[in-house]
């Protein structure tokens, strides 16, 4: 009964130009959805962040202060997080997992929608918050409580009833969306692709929809918690009361920290597509890459409590959780290495998505071995909430996972529209974010071993303090710049058409979505060539190069 | 080209010990330490940072090498590189060698574990309960008959184990004093300790946590002097306490001389010369549709309250003009 495709069905008003897109259940409209809604999120993110450089440049600013600073600096978080970069990396999955088992859509297209359509909707509902009798929510985006229950003196208003709803929508949509990818993934191969045969991408959306299915049930019951808290008078996290601020930082990480993973793992998936390519290489150690990817989502389920070291857990506690954390170097080591081998011997072309890897390891092994400081217990009491912690998780979400996804947009930018990215303008983005986004957070390592704790809306020291921040700042406006630079990119690409067509393979690639045309047509394959590497493209170059003219 | 490469890393090496020279600490390393506990991290820091600077400068030295030794100098992309699939004892070895220093990391951690956590045994310690407020800090020195109390500042004989108990009777604060050691949070409902023996010397730290709209004014000062001047504090700290606590909690909102800030201006206000009605408020708060304040002083006791009013009346109250309102 399944209508795979509306174009199949060239019927009626479905057909609008606009409408089709509205009732599209085709995977491969679906992933640009989700990833140009995310752009659209990303720049109203970077906008926020952008306020709060500003108010912070230089020492006693009144641009943007107390409870308006936290609003700003929580939404920013939020949606950074829950807007940005799960769903664009949802997006991709959906327009890549398909493509690259050699199916003719996800397992279940309806399901697929609704999920986008509910991401939509907790957007929706997050950046309403702002209308809000109280204004957004302003507790951070881990919402601790006591600071984010429903007291004249913490959070009263409706910010934080807004923040909860947007949540428990956003996991439903990624809990629906991490079902679809597993059993997608499971039964709708092509013949001849056996597990370790499948491109590396896809083992990291695998890995990335089982944490989502393990960890994201535990935050949707904790903001339940909280909600029930707010609205109808239970107490499961006030002190006073009975309830226990210790479960909800309990609950919270549990989630939150495979989150990290969930956010990573598909960005590390684009990075092992990306390096073997532009190498001209097979990527080093396919097995080691793809196991280091569950071994990785494996400790990160084990290591939450690495948020709590300065709750005041006990030594016990502290010290499994420091070396289940330091535990998960191993295999995210292992991965770097694998990475920089694959370039070893290589024929390496920098067009802008290599750009973007590379940077991509310069800058997440950077985040990687700060974060072996936090690691350590005691030296995290040390640094825990200050600056060094901020600077830390943007080289990983930033430095890691934004410039992963860039990259992953260069690179199949012209699978999914049929024209390339212009590679000058590409070139300018990569070097003016690389430049801009470390301006902005390698400073910040230093601002927090000098004291500066975060989510502070000004400080009073002059200095190396003014001087470290006021160097943020600028990076930041660097960064903003790039950005710019992208969407003139797209513009000129997508809008004006001024970007080189592609053929089915600009890249010589080595994966089934690059069989096809580009951009695909709807159902994706006529035939699927039967898969006998992982590396199927570059079999079916050589077959044909052996054929007798 | 290759031996200009190899110069890249000492290069690197030799300008981050002269940024590290040039600038003191300079954000390169916590804060110069003034207590055991505090130094002994720093310890545990440096051992880190020897190793994570070491794998960072090989990682970004084979980056940087590999990219510029593999380029593809013009050649076509339908040339390929080495079709090599893997290296079992190398990948191996890549695994082992970061376990290594990881367990020399978690060893050494232990080993410094003792100097830090928990608080040494001492002959005299004095105990101190550390109580995060929204947005202050209040330190009650409770080995002392009258309970003494100090609010934003802790003051403290240098050269003695103070054992700090860390509470909050509202949202969760976090106590640090960088140069003191480590942090650890306030938690409503539970009692975390933490503890320090300062050198002489006069050491700031502010709230960690974000506890609300004034979190980045929460500030806090540990005062290590002389055994003498401890004693005097202790001695002397009902006449000072109104003093604090108009500083310390009042002037954060409301502005130091009441001129309004957060809160509405309140200098003019003719509660300030009614004791008692100003006890109530700031004893129990208020919540209205005109604005509201939080309980700030439901722990003082009334002659705190006392200490308080009559600050306020000696140097803060100034009577409306004529005909001006006494709003508040």
């Amino acid at each position: 009964m399944a209508v795979r495709s509306e174009a199949a069905y060239p019927v009626g008003w479905k057909n609008g130009r606009v409408a089709s897109w509205l009732v599209t259940v085709d995977h491969k409209r679906i992933g640009i959805l989700y990833i140009a809604t995310s752009l659209l999120w990303f720049v109203a993110g970077g906008i926020l962040a952008l306020l709060m450089r500003a108010q912070l440049a230089t020492p006693n600013e009144a641009f943007l202060t107390k409870n308006s600073y936290n609003e700003v600096m929580t939404m920013h978080g939020t949606t950074m997080i829950f807007l940005v970069v799960i769903p664009i990396l949802a997006g991709f999955a959906n327009f890549l997992v398909p493509l690259m088992i050699g199916a003719r859509d996800m397992a279940f297209p309806r399901l697929n929608a609704l999920s986008y359509w509910l991401f939509v909707l907790g957007g929706i509902v997050l950046w309403l918050s702002w209308f809000s009798k109280g204004g957004a929510a302003h507790a951070g985006w881990w919402s601790y409580p006591t600071l984010s229950e429903n007291f004249p003196f913490t959070s009263p208003g409706h910010g934080q009833d807004y923040w909860i709803l947007s949540i428990h929508i956003l996991t439903l949509s990624s809990l629906l969306g991490a079902i679809n990818f597993i059993v997608t993934i499971h039964n709708m191969r092509a013949p001849g692709m056996t597990w370790m045969r499948m491109p590396l991408f896809v083992w990291a959306i695998e890995t990335y929809a089982i944490l989502l299915l393990l960890a994201l049930p535990a935050l949707s019951a904790a903001v339940t918690l909280l909600l029930l808290d707010r609205t109808v008078g239970t107490h499961f996290f006030i002190p006073s009361q009975g309830g226990s601020i210790l479960l909800y930082q309990h609950m919270f990480w549990f989630f939150g920290h495979p989150e990290v993973y969930v956010m990573v793992l598909p960005v590390f998936g684009m990075i092992s597509e990306i390096i073997p390519v532009f190498s001209r290489k097979p990527i080093f150690g396919y097995k080691a890459v793809a196991f280091s990817t569950l071994a990785i989502a494996f400790f990160s389920m084990l290591v939450w409590a690495h948020h709590m070291f300065t709750a005041g857990l006990g030594t016990g506690l502290d010290s499994f959780f420091m070396i289940s954390s330091l535990v998960i170097a191993v295999p995210t080591g292992i991965k770097i290495f694998n990475w920089l081998a694959t370039t070893w011997r290589g024929n390496l072309i920098f067009d802008t998505p290599m750009l973007f890897a590379l940077g991509f390891i310069a800058l997440f092994t950077m985040g990687g071995l700060s974060g072996i400081f936090l690691a350590a217990f005691p030296v995290d009491w040390q640094l825990n909430d200050s600056y060094y912690v901020v600077a830390h998780f943007h080289y990983v979400l930033f430095g890691g996972a934004a410039f992963g996804f860039f990259g992953g947009l260069y690179y199949w930018w012209p699978k999914m529209f049929g024209r390339m990215l212009d590679e000058r303008l590409g070139k300018w983005h990569f070097w003016l974010l690389f430049a801009g986004f470390n301006l902005t957070f390698l400073p910040q390592h230093m601002l927090g071993l000098l004291g500066m704790v975060r989510r502070v809306y000004t400080y009073h020291h002059g200095g190396q303090w003014e001087a470290y921040n006021l160097i943020s700042s600028i990076g930041s406006g660097v960064m903003a710049v790039a950005t710019l630079v992208f969407l003139i990119n797209v513009w000129r690409t997508n809008v004006l058409r001024k970007g080189v067509r592609a053929g089915n393979d600009p890249w010589l690639a080595d994966t089934l979505e690059w069989y096809t045309t580009s951009p695909p047509p709807p159902q994706n394959f006529d035939t699927v060539p039967y898969v006998t590497s992982a590396r199927p493209l570059r079999d079916l170059r050589r077959r044909l190069a052996e054929q007798p003219q | 080209m290759r031996k200009l490469l190899s110069l890249v890393p000492v290069v690197l090496v030799a300008l981050a010990t002269a940024g590290v020279a040039a600038a003191g600490n300079g954000g390169f390393a916590p804060v110069a330490p003034a207590s055991p506990n505090a130094t002994h991290i720093q310890h545990a820091y440096f051992l880190i940072l020897g190793f994570t600077a070491a794998i960072f400068l090989l990682v970004e030295s084979l980056l940087v090498i590999f990219i510029v030794k593999y380029r593809s100098r013009g050649r076509s992309r339908a040339v390929e590189g080495a079709q090599v699939h893997g290296h079992t004892r190398l990948e191996l070895m890549w695994t082992a060698g970061p376990v290594v220093i990881l367990a020399i990391i978690a060893g050494f951690v232990f080993y410094e574990l003792p100097n830090i956590t928990p608080a040494p045994a001492a002959a005299n310690p004095i105990h101190v309960t550390v109580e995060g407020h929204q947005y202050y800090w209040q330190f009650d020195y409770t080995d002392t008959p009258d309970r003494a109390r100090s609010i934003g500042t802790l003051h403290v004989p240098a050269g003695a184990v103070v054992d700090l108990k860390v509470v909050s009777p509202d949202v969760i604060h976090s106590w640090w004093i960088p140069a003191l050691g480590g942090k650890i949070q306030a938690i409503p409902g539970r009692n975390n300790h933490t503890w320090f023996k300062a050198q002489p010397g006069s050491y700031d730290g502010q709230c960690a946590e974000l506890c609300g709209a004034l979190h980045a004014s929460m500030d806090a000062t540990v005062l290590a002097g002389s055994q003498q001047a401890y004693q005097h504090y202790l001695a002397t700290w009902h006449e000072t306490i109104g003093k604090q606590i108009w500083n310390g909690v009042c002037a954060t909102c409301h502005g130091n001389l009441g001129q309004g800030g957060y809160a509405p201006a309140i200098a003019n206000n003719s509660l300030l010369i009614q004791p008692n009605a100003l006890a109530g408020i700031v004893h129990n708060g208020f919540t209205g549709t005109q604005g509201s304040m939080p309980p700030v002083g439901d722990t003082w006791t009334r002659e705190e309250l006392d200490g308080l009013a009559a600050y306020v009346k000696k140097n803060i109250y100034k009577p409306a003009p004529a005909g001006g309102t006494s709003g508040g």
